[in-house]
């Protein structure tokens, strides 16, 4: 089980993220609505993983990712993004960021992401590769 | 071009992704300098190499319904309720103008947007007078919605 912080201003996306993530088994253990709330919420909760809004009032995702990183090198945030914002994806992931999801989340959107992320999470793309896996096994 | 990028993706937004039927959908170019606005509104600066501002605006029980489909079911608290309906709203427009982004000039490239911000039961919104307002009725089973793009250079 991971502990988790969701970071994003909309009340909305922050409960639907943390619906998937219990239904995968992990626990949030935070959310945060601008960097600045990132930025003093990993420090408080250590979380094993944050998810990360980009565009946010105040402070945004790319700006709390360079903060973060900057107090914990190992710290493993993944942005969450809507489409036409892909440069905004790769300047996070020169920030620190270890991945990214776009809008809509689903949960195999997270579970691969989460498992991208932490190899002990990592799924099968699907029953079938599995399937084909274990024929050429036998 | 900006709008009809808008346009199509708020139809293939409702139709698809939140399976509601669409209806006629009627355009113009808004004469006054102001936009007349409906019960709910979002909008959503965008800068950089592209000076607009993107703009939808809801009939009540549209918004409602779009609530219920966020939620997938489940009940919203009563003190959440209003933060709930400003947040699916905020998210309607930000996926929208994400996905119709790579359409807009240049392909979107080099442009920034602000987080949405929403108002409501405001009855019209007063343009720059440099500025031109085109702006789409959609009409839905659950009431009528407008998606709109305000700017200088907008066509």
């Amino acid at each position: 089980m991971l502990k988790v912080m969701i970071v994003d201003d909309s009340l909305i996306i922050r409960k639907k993220i943390k619906k998937i993530l219990e239904k995968l088994g992990h626990e949030v253990v935070f959310s945060a609505t601008n960097g600045q709330e990132a930025i003093d919420g990993y420090k408080d909760n250590k979380p094993d993983l944050v998810t990360m809004d980009i565009t946010m009032p105040d402070m945004d995702g790319i700006t709390a990712v360079k903060h973060i990183i900057k107090d914990d090198v190992d710290a493993k945030i993944i942005m969450v993004t809507s489409h036409g914002q892909e440069d905004m994806v790769i300047k996070s992931i020169q920030a620190g960021a270890v991945g990214y999801m776009l809008k809509p989340i689903t949960d195999d959107k997270m579970a691969q992401a989460i498992g991208e992320v932490f190899i002990e999470y990592a799924v099968a793309a699907d029953d079938d590769e599995l399937d084909d896996l274990l024929d050429d096994e036998l | 071009m900006i709008l009809d990028s808008l346009i199509l993706q708020t139809k293939l937004f409702l139709q698809e992704d939140m399976d509601i039927e669409v209806g006629d959908t009627s355009i113009q170019e808004v004469d006054s300098d102001h936009l007349s606005l409906k019960q709910h509104t979002s909008m959503i600066g965008v800068g950089g190499k592209l000076n607009l501002m993107a703009v939808i605006s809801f009939d009540d029980k549209l918004l409602n319904e779009l609530v219920t489909l966020f939620m997938d079911g489940e009940e919203v608290e009563e003190d959440e309720a209003d933060e709930v309906r400003e947040s699916v709203s905020g998210e309607v427009i930000n996926t929208i103008l994400g996905l119709a982004l790579p359409t807009f000039p240049n392909r979107g490239k080099g442009v920034t947007i602000t987080p949405p911000i929403t108002i409501n039961d405001s009855t019209t919104l007063k343009k720059h007078k440099n500025s031109k307002i085109l702006s789409a009725n959609i009409v839905t089973n659950y009431g009528d919605l407008s998606i709109s793009a305000i700017g200088e250079e907008i066509k």
